[in-house]
């Protein structure tokens, strides 16, 4: 076990956020994180962007046409072939 | 001839017409009834219907050329994305974004918690963090995402949308595990700065920070 200061936390936070960690360096963070409010408070608030924009990521329904496109291009590209 | 999992081995060197528009309906049937899943991924990662628009049909032909490659018909969903995920992820190799990424211990130093907390932009609020976010309109943050250049943005869409492990986007872009890891952090944390430059131009925080 290695005791890890907050800049060291910050190296791993975001793979840490995303469970990437195991072994020892993910049991290095967590004995950090007991001990240590404002890695806690920063943790949150990351989680709290990601939910953030992953709830704004763009979305789209497919445009009507756009299967027939494609089958258009495939059917140009075998003949170019 | 057509193999014992349904796909058709490479026609590569044949010339003969019928069978070339043979395998291209084989292909349809298979790879079309993906265009729906495909078509989400693309205008997530690019931003545009008319832009995804373009990037599916541009995946379509790919796949078709290389479809002698695929060895499971079932595997064709995860290898179109593929495909779609890689004509984008490989365009900052051949033509890299010009994006102020800026110095890098510098940028893995960027907090916008930190920021936040000195700035005080909410002095009324009791969720302070929170409430700052709720300042942005959805097109801003789309905005934010969109600007980062596609390194940082494929794997972080990718996580948000697919969500991958970072073992399978390693596999799926063809990159070391390592770089997953270091475009996911600095992806954040580009675009949290971006997130921060934004409320400076809103006027949400002091100009004497900028």
């Amino acid at each position: 076990m290695t005791t890890l200061t907050c800049d060291q936390v910050m190296k791993q936070f975001f793979a840490y956020l995303d469970r990437a960690l195991s072994g020892e360096p993910l049991e290095d963070i967590e004995q950090h994180l007991e001990e240590c409010l404002s890695c806690c408070d920063k943790l949150a608030f990351s989680r709290t962007v990601d939910a953030f924009v992953k709830a704004r990521v763009p979305e789209g329904k497919v445009p009507e046409g756009l299967e027939s496109r494609v089958r258009r291009a495939l059917e140009l590209a075998v003949g170019r072939e | 001839m057509t193999g014992a999992d349904g796909v058709r081995p490479s026609t590569e060197g044949k010339t003969d017409t019928a069978a070339d528009t043979a395998l291209r309906h084989q292909f349809e049937e298979l790879a079309l009834p993906h265009l729906d899943r495909l078509f989400r991924l693309a205008v997530r990662l690019t931003g545009t219907v008319q832009d995804a628009e373009d990037l599916v049909q541009e995946t379509y032909v790919k796949a078709l050329r290389a479809f002698g490659a695929l060895r499971e018909s079932e595997a064709v969903g995860a290898w179109l994305r593929q495909i779609l995920t890689r004509l984008v992820f490989d365009r900052h190799r051949t033509a890299p974004r010009e994006m102020a990424v800026g110095d890098l211990e510098e940028l893995d130093r960027f907090s916008l918690y930190d920021l936040v907390w000195d700035e005080d932009p909410l002095p009324y609020s009791d969720n302070l963090h929170t409430d700052f976010l709720a300042q942005f309109d959805d097109e801003e943050v789309r905005r934010a995402l969109l600007a980062l250049p596609e390194a940082y943005r494929v794997p972080l869409v990718l996580l948000y949308t697919e969500e991958l492990s970072y073992r399978a986007m390693a596999e799926m872009l063809e990159v070391p595990l390592g770089t997953i890891m270091s475009r996911l952090h600095r992806g954040r944390k580009i675009l949290e700065r971006e997130l921060w430059e934004f409320a400076k131009r809103r006027g949400l925080v002091r100009s004497w920070n900028q």
